[in-house]
């Protein structure tokens, strides 16, 4: 290699030492105020153990859950939750249920004050999806008192104002205001000219069988289907076409409408749950129909258990309708045409298309099986306490200076050179730490499993350093030069230690890929670590060394291997 | 040179007794689960601002409250400081009695302290992280299989290099089910619990078992390839592990170095975080040593016996 290059190289090299050497220890820079202050401002990401940070509590609603399957929807809000804020990226949330007062709830520890708002806007976007099936005539018995309730008072209303009307008040106004029939409500009531048999047969007995006035107003409430009528009759004619025998008869008269409840009405009671709901959902898609002319629909696959009793609630619901509800409104109800056994069903919900994107990427990202609700949030401070991670710390400073000085004693200059190369790699990582949260959006959130995995990665930066420099000895006792030595032993090396740290980084990728909360914290870490370990170990060891490997160290071959060991 | 390779009966021995062990107290005894996958209690109390005769009362810290219920021997007790003077401890224990001694010993730092709410509380670790977790540890261990077999494909004689996967994994599976074993040990006598901390700990041991092993699988490689056709499978073997044995112990030393001083100096939490490290560390470092590449031999005389 070229002297030149490699003054350059070494250049870097302290560089790179000096850069994150004041961005991990700032204080340095103590007798420089501004430079101090803006660094040391400049803070790691640490998790919920070691910073604390937001604890939110969640109510469950799981009246609509059968008794034995709580535990299991609970769980399953559980896990969904835990999909969707890993999603989101905030580092190793805590999520655990927690039974209360008769409640059951969910609470959500999210580590830091970042993005706190942005995580909670993401659980309450969580889709609450439910497939209900119509409740039989014996279910439909049971809400029957609420809506006679309901009527009651409905009836008590068209008294009232049946009053009014009687006592002057303008049946116009009254019917304006009041009639809750949107036919006829703006015009004052006024339903024009009829003849006989085009009302229901309540209206028509009294406009004309009965003995009312013109501009008299019916003095007692009229009930049909349709609910109570104020009758006012203005006025009769008599007309006789040509040609027709008999006379045709056309009263013109006004009414106020106050409608009767019927349980049809409220879709919400009319169905009960299914049991199929968020937790059975496996994946959502946008689709078209008609070529793509009809409006988007978004149809969904369930997992197998979704699957069978889907095919279960459409065989005993044919000709039936079920309702699909989103955060607890029936966004459609179709009716069931024949059994549906291939685990697909599809929602019209008239959406946009960007509705219909949105929509399936709420459910893909996790729907919950059971509604819930906010009720406490407050600011929890770290749970492994400040005292605890210094200490920690201190221990783990202590190991470190412990394997330096066992690498400068066993392998004296080189060791030297390992254990700068070690300081200059805990400085890299400190720096990653740090400048992930400034400079991108997914900072890296320092827990207890990040920990152990940059001490595993600490181990096998050492580890590569001992294979190298194992080598160069021998490859020194096998009688090469000091230069050469070095360049072997770095080339024969290379395969043991891009083996070992490719299974590391393949294991690393796979539980970063497929693990959640602990796991992926742990993961990641250790995949930061093995790679940068492998840059200091090799390249920045190899940079120093070839430095050093003047004619003056080739003199003084003991710095670099003991003499005793030489065969 | 050290003869290795021909006492490997015993190291076999050895090894089978441990695992036989730790898979028989597993199954008997099991692990002695924390908090993290059981549940256990959440109890918020709050400390008032002063006591009876007027006088401030100083907010102690977790610290003092963690020393003050030491004589209750609460397990995995976490201490999360909140809003207002209040605490959120979380601990295994969920019978009233418990919680009754807990509120009276905090009476002792302040009489006026309040007991906001004593609740039950789930587990942390929810049904999808543990079926992800094992999952995940499938595959990772399979794609170590398939990667070591074909960076081992030119060696393919005298052992395939498939074989030189399934090594790894032997023993990376019994560094794993001895730690498993010592800890299902710990839980009975001392009451030692696992939780989260302990699966991390269990997947570094994977790593570390690994990346030890494939250094003198590295080794083995490259004498094969150097060496004449004639010379002994067991010698060549034999010789790594020889040639590797240095290397092996001292980067052992340096992770021991590392986390003895953890288990020493470091705080409560990661003591038994790293106790289950060490435990992997020194089994991995033995397996590397004694186990995997006697099994390659092993495999290697069994083929040629049974040709």
């Amino acid at each position: 290699m070229k002297k030149q290059n490699l003054k350059l190289r070494l250049g870097l090299v302290v560089f790179l030492a000096l850069f994150v050497g004041l961005i991990s220890y700032p204080r340095a820079l103590s007798f420089f105020p501004p430079a101090y202050e803006y660094l040391n401002g400049i803070k790691i990401n640490l998790g919920l153990d070691l910073q604390g940070g937001i604890h939110l509590e969640y109510k469950a609603d799981l009246s609509g859950v059968e008794e034995d399957k709580k535990d299991e929807a609970l769980q399953a809000a559980q896990d969904v939750i835990e999909r969707r804020i890993n999603a989101f990226g905030v580092g190793e949330p805590l999520i655990q249920t927690l039974y209360s007062g008769g409640e059951n709830r969910i609470i959500v520890e999210l580590p830091g004050i970042k993005n706190i708002n942005d995580a909670k806007n993401q659980i309450k976007e969580t889709p609450f999806l439910e497939f209900k099936e119509e409740k039989n005539e014996e279910d439909l018995k049971e809400i029957q008192p609420l809506i006679d309730n309901l009527n009651e008072s409905a009836k008590a209303q068209a008294q009232k104002l049946l009053e009014k009307a009687k006592s002057g008040d303008d049946f116009s106004d009254l019917a304006k205001e009041f009639s809750q029939d949107p036919g006829s409500k703006d015009a004052g009531g006024d339903l024009g000219f009829v003849e006989k048999g085009l009302f229901v047969p309540e209206f028509d007995q009294i406009l004309f069988e009965s003995e009312l006035g013109d501009g008299k107003i019916y003095p007692e409430l009229v009930e049909s289907q349709f609910g109570w009528h104020i009758i006012k009759k203005i006025e009769e004619k008599t007309t006789k076409e040509e040609g027709q025998e008999t006379e045709k008869r056309e009263v013109h008269s006004a009414h106020i409408l106050i409608v009767k409840r019927r349980a049809e009405d409220f879709p919400m009671l009319m169905y009960k749950s299914s049991g199929l709901s968020g937790k059975n959902l496996k994946d959502a898609q946008v689709v078209f129909r008609d070529q793509g002319l009809s409006e988007p629909q978004v149809s969904l696959k369930f997992d197998k258990e979704g699957g069978d009793l889907f095919a279960e609630i459409t065989k005993r619901n044919i000709g039936k309708t079920v309702a699909i509800y989103l955060d607890d409104e029936i966004i459609s109800a179709p009716v069931v045409q024949s059994e549906i056994a291939n685990g697909e069903a599809v929602i019209t919900g008239n959406f946009t298309i960007e509705e219909a994107k949105e929509l399936k990427s709420r459910l893909n990202e996790g729907a919950l099986p059971v509604p819930i609700s906010l009720v406490s949030q407050q600011s929890v401070e770290a749970s492994l306490g400040a005292e605890s991670l210094a200490k920690s710390l201190q221990a783990g400073l202590v190991g470190l200076i412990l394997v330096m000085v066992f690498m400068i004693t066993y392998y004296r200059l080189l060791g030297l050179v390992a254990a700068i190369a070690l300081l200059i790699y805990a400085g890299m990582m400190v720096t990653i730490f740090k400048l992930s949260g400034e400079l991108s959006n997914w900072p890296i959130t320092l827990t207890l499993s990040g920990i152990a995995g940059f001490i595993l990665s600490v181990g096998m930066a050492v580890d590569a350093n001992v294979l190298i420099f194992e080598r160069i000895e021998e490859e020194l006792n096998a009688g090469r030069e000091l230069k050469d030595a070095i360049n072997e032993g770095f080339l024969r090396a290379w395969s043991s230690i891009r083996d070992g740290n490719y299974s590391t980084i393949i294991t690393s990728f796979i539980l970063i890929w497929f693990g959640t909360g602990f796991v992926k914290g742990f993961a990641v870490i250790l995949v930061i670590g093995v790679v940068l370990s492998m840059f200091t170990a090799i390249v920045l060891v190899k940079i120093i060394l070839q430095s050093l490997a003047g004619k003056w160290l080739s003199k003084n071959t003991w710095l670099v291997c003991s003499p005793k060991r030489k065969k | 040179m050290m003869q290795i390779i021909n006492k490997r009966k015993y190291t076999y021995a050895i090894s089978g007794i441990l695992v036989a062990c730790s898979i028989f107290l597993l199954s008997i005894w099991g692990l002695r689960l924390g908090i993290d996958f059981k549940g256990g209690t959440l109890m918020e109390i709050s400390f008032s601002q002063e006591d009876s005769q007027g006088n401030e009362v100083t907010l102690p810290s977790n610290i003092q409250i963690s020393n003050s219920l030491s004589e209750i021997g609460l397990k995995e007790l976490v201490i999360q400081p909140s809003e207002n003077r209040t605490f959120i401890l979380r601990y295994v224990a969920s019978d009233e009695n418990t919680n009754e001694k807990v509120l009276e010993k905090l009476k002792e730092l302040d009489e006026n302290v309040s007991q906001e709410r004593v609740d039950f509380i789930g587990a942390s670790v929810s049904s999808q992280i543990k079926k992800n977790a094992f999952f995940a540890t499938i595959l990772a261990i399979i794609g170590i299989a398939l990667y070591i077999a074909w960076a081992f494909r030119k060696v393919s004689q005298p052992v395939h290099s498939m074989e030189y996967g399934v090594g790894a994994i032997l023993a990376l599976t019994h560094d794993v089910l001895i730690t498993l074993g010592i800890f299902a040990v710990l839980g009975k006598f001392f009451e030692i619990e696992v939780g989260v901390s302990f699966i991390a700990a269990l997947l570094t041991i994977l790593g570390y078992s690994v990346n030890d092993t494939i250094v003198v699988y590295d080794r083995i490689r490259e004498n094969i390839i150097k060496s004449s056709k004639k010379i002994n499978f067991e010698d060549i073997v034999n010789k790594s592990l020889n040639e590797t044995l240095t290397r092996s112990i001292n980067t052992s030393l340096t992770v021991v170095i590392v986390l003895v001083s953890i288990v020493l100096f470091g705080g409560e939490s990661i003591k038994y975080f790293s106790i289950a490290l060490l435990v992997g560390v020194i089994f991995g470092t033995y397996s590397s040593i004694f186990v995997a590449s006697a099994l390659l031999v092993s495999s290697y005389e069994y083929k040629k016996k049974h040709k």
